[in-house]
């Protein structure tokens, strides 16, 4: 028989079931699969309801007792996609996040996304779920012909061996260096910042956590070996969203440094967030000055000077000054 | 690229698309083929071979009622035997954690809510796999509170016309819209909000970092129609003249590998390059060039090498010491502006 039937014939005959089924009547009801040794036929089994419940169906043993035998079940309130009691407005936050990133058309994990976004039709009822739905099923329609694109496809490539915890090899070309090297890096997360993907993972080349721009890697090559076990465990405290909220005036180049920066209102919510969480913010007559500590001063300068005139380097004096002198040479260029 | 994609129709591909299917056209009885080949991501061959497939899966002693009964008539389906099939599985840890870092990037109020039902939603086995793996996605922060996409984003969810103050590259004038705001999409490295255009009468890609101001009316809509939003979605912008920029070779390493759609025009041997960028306004151009701190200038067509200049000579005005007694520099915004000389550093470093 094949897998994909045997599952599903699996998971019709527990979910019907009025009472658990025991390991003897399952072997009866498939005696070709789960025949042979014993030892064999469990082993089987056993990878099938990992298999089911990589599905999203939880098969479970239960003890028996004096009204019930022991045996294995689907309960159906396990099994079913419970509705999601959320008010209207928090459905739609749902719908509109999951179809966006859809319509990106590079989000890591986006054949699950698509999946997900089908279920949800019948969990939650709520404004843009029709849009989502179709949505999902153009995404799943698209696939993986040619067309694609590089990234998209590395995306999905890359969820999987995170998921997975599998090893990656990579040849990557370096931001201002054209040669391109060779490495193996364990992939702990992937996220995204200005509009482009990175990962980030252990490299064994540098020894270190490092990041990397998919736009650069050349090519990429999960370890196929021993796929159901893990070649790496992320550390605990590593967090993704730890250096993806890092600003660029926080890479680590220089001692800490305080700076202070005026902003002239009225000071737009897109300003104010550009310095990022950490900035501290003073709201004085007319604007705003924004303080905040940098390791690498020249990142934050750029940064400001991005915002015109609207913002202006008060501190440390050193970018101040650079900052008037790369203006007056930029101001003499242009004339 | 040497690691092979997934093949579509492999076993676990199929079992989850079916697993949709049964319970979908439990739900719509009689759904055309096509309609619900369409609905479910497939081709009407690969829902029809589906079918077939289901026909051999039952359950056990697989006596003539315990088989899945779906049917064709009419090139309709119908489901004579469902087999409790009648709702699709729990999410899979991936499914809620791709949904969870969508939610995240955009934000809301209703987002730990929204966050808490998601993990609710995965087999109680595998909540633990699932808070790992959510951890290792991050899809941008979400918009600042009051910001063009936190308004635009609740004007979405309760489907309420916005006004809009758009600078339009093609006809390189700031306007006023009123727009029923679809959705947001991410394209070319830029945000986007389809909707549909009172004046134009139709519905329109804009990019969101060219909104000026968004102002979020009383007027309600009822849900777009599927085909407007296909079409929106398959947008081309319209595009103003290019824009072209130098930038040196430090500033070109950099730039090539951002998503912003740049074309290199010209190379020089120390590494400096021209490049050419499509459909971006002046003051994004401006931004831009000055985001490398002398590294990259703007070059043509005039108006925005004007604009460049000016955006130059007014941040240069911050940083000379008006001579005592001489007026403030005028600049944009001058009369709200409170100049201040920079204090010692000694007093700012820790």
């Amino acid at each position: 028989m094949q897998k994909a039937q045997r599952l599903l014939d699996l998971a019709a005959l527990l979910l019907r079931a009025a009472e658990p089924v025991s390991w003897r009547e399952i072997q009866e009801q498939f005696p070709e699969d789960y025949g042979g040794s014993e030892e064999a036929a469990i082993r089987k089994f056993e990878r099938d309801k990992a298999e089911l419940l990589e599905l999203g169906i939880p098969v479970r043993w239960l003890q028996g007792d004096e009204d019930l035998p022991a045996g294995y079940l689907i309960d159906k309130d396990d099994f079913y996609l419970p509705d999601l009691k959320l008010p209207p407005e928090d459905l739609a936050l749902l719908y509109l996040s999951g179809s966006a990133a859809l319509a990106g058309g590079d989000f890591p994990y986006a054949r699950d996304l698509a999946h997900a976004l089908e279920k949800l039709s019948f969990a939650a009822r709520g404004p843009g779920a029709s849009e989502a739905a179709g949505q999902a099923a153009r995404t799943l329609s698209a696939g993986d012909g040619p067309g694609r694109g590089e990234v998209p496809s590395m995306l999905e490539e890359l969820s999987r061996a995170i998921a997975a915890q599998k090893r990656v090899h990579l040849v990557y070309a370096g931001a201002e260096r054209s040669e391109t090297t060779e490495r193996d890096v364990d992939p702990y997360g992937l996220y995204q910042a200005g509009g482009a993907w990175f990962l980030c993972g252990h490299c064994h080349l540098r020894g270190a956590v490092r990041t990397f721009h998919l736009a650069r890697i050349r090519s990429l090559e999960v370890n196929r070996a021993q796929p159901r076990s893990r070649d790496f465990q992320v550390p605990p405290d590593f967090s993704v969203a730890d250096l993806a909220t890092r600003e660029a005036w926080e890479y680590a180049v220089h001692p800490p440094e305080r700076a202070r920066v005026r902003l002239d209102g009225p000071v737009s919510a897109e300003d104010r967030a550009s310095f990022g969480p950490r900035a501290e913010l003073r709201e004085e007559p007319g604007g705003a000055t924004v303080e905040l500590t940098v390791t690498n001063g020249e990142a934050l300068l750029r940064h400001v000077l991005a915002l015109g005139d609207r913002a202006e380097l008060l501190a440390p004096v050193r970018l101040r000054r650079r900052a008037g002198t790369i203006l007056s040479e930029l101001a003499r260029r242009v004339r | 690229m040497s690691a092979e994609p997934p093949r579509k129709d492999d076993a676990r591909e199929r079992l989850r698309r079916v697993l949709f299917l049964v319970p979908y056209a439990v739900r719509h009885p009689g759904l055309a083929v096509r309609e619900l080949a369409e609905r479910c991501g497939a081709t009407e061959a690969q829902l029809l071979e589906d079918l077939d497939f289901l026909l051999t899966v039952g359950c056990p002693p697989f006596a003539p009622d315990d088989f899945l009964d779906l049917y064709v008539e009419r090139d309709r389906v119908y489901v004579a035997l469902h087999q409790s099939f009648t709702r699709p599985p729990r999410f899979t840890e991936s499914e809620a954690a791709a949904l969870a870092a969508a939610v995240k990037a955009l934000g809301g109020e209703g987002r730990d809510r929204v966050l808490e039902a998601l993990r609710q939603a995965v087999p109680r086995e595998r909540r633990k796999a699932y808070d790992e793996l959510a951890r290792r996605i991050y899809a941008g922060s979400p918009p600042a509170r009051g910001s063009v996409m936190d308004r635009l984003s609740r004007a979405i969810a309760g489907r309420r016309a916005v006004r809009l103050r758009h600078f339009s590259a093609a006809r390189a004038e700031e306007r006023e819209r009123v727009v029923r705001p679809y959705t947001l999409a991410r394209r070319f490295g830029h945000w986007y909000l389809f909707g549909h255009d009172q004046d134009r009468d139709r519905e329109l890609p804009f990019r969101l970092d060219r909104i000026r101001d968004c102002a979020v009316l009383d007027e309600t809509f009822e849900p777009p129609p599927p085909a407007a939003l296909a079409r929106a979605r398959l947008f081309s912008e319209p595009h103003g003249h290019a824009i072209r920029l130098r930038l040196s070779r430090v500033a070109a390493a950099w730039a090539l590998a951002r998503p912003a759609r740049l074309r290199v025009v010209e190379r020089g041997a120390d590494g400096a390059v021209v490049v050419e960028v499509e459909g971006a306004d002046a003051e994004w151009v401006t931004r831009f060039a000055l985001s490398f701190g002398g590294e990259a200038e703007v070059l043509s067509p005039p108006e925005a090498r004007r604009h460049f200049e000016e955006a130059v000579q007014r941040a240069l005005t911050r940083y000379q010491p008006a001579p005592a007694g001489a007026p403030a520099p005028r600049g944009r915004g001058a009369g709200t502006r409170r100049r201040r000389r920079a204090r010692p550093a000694s007093r700012l470093t820790a």
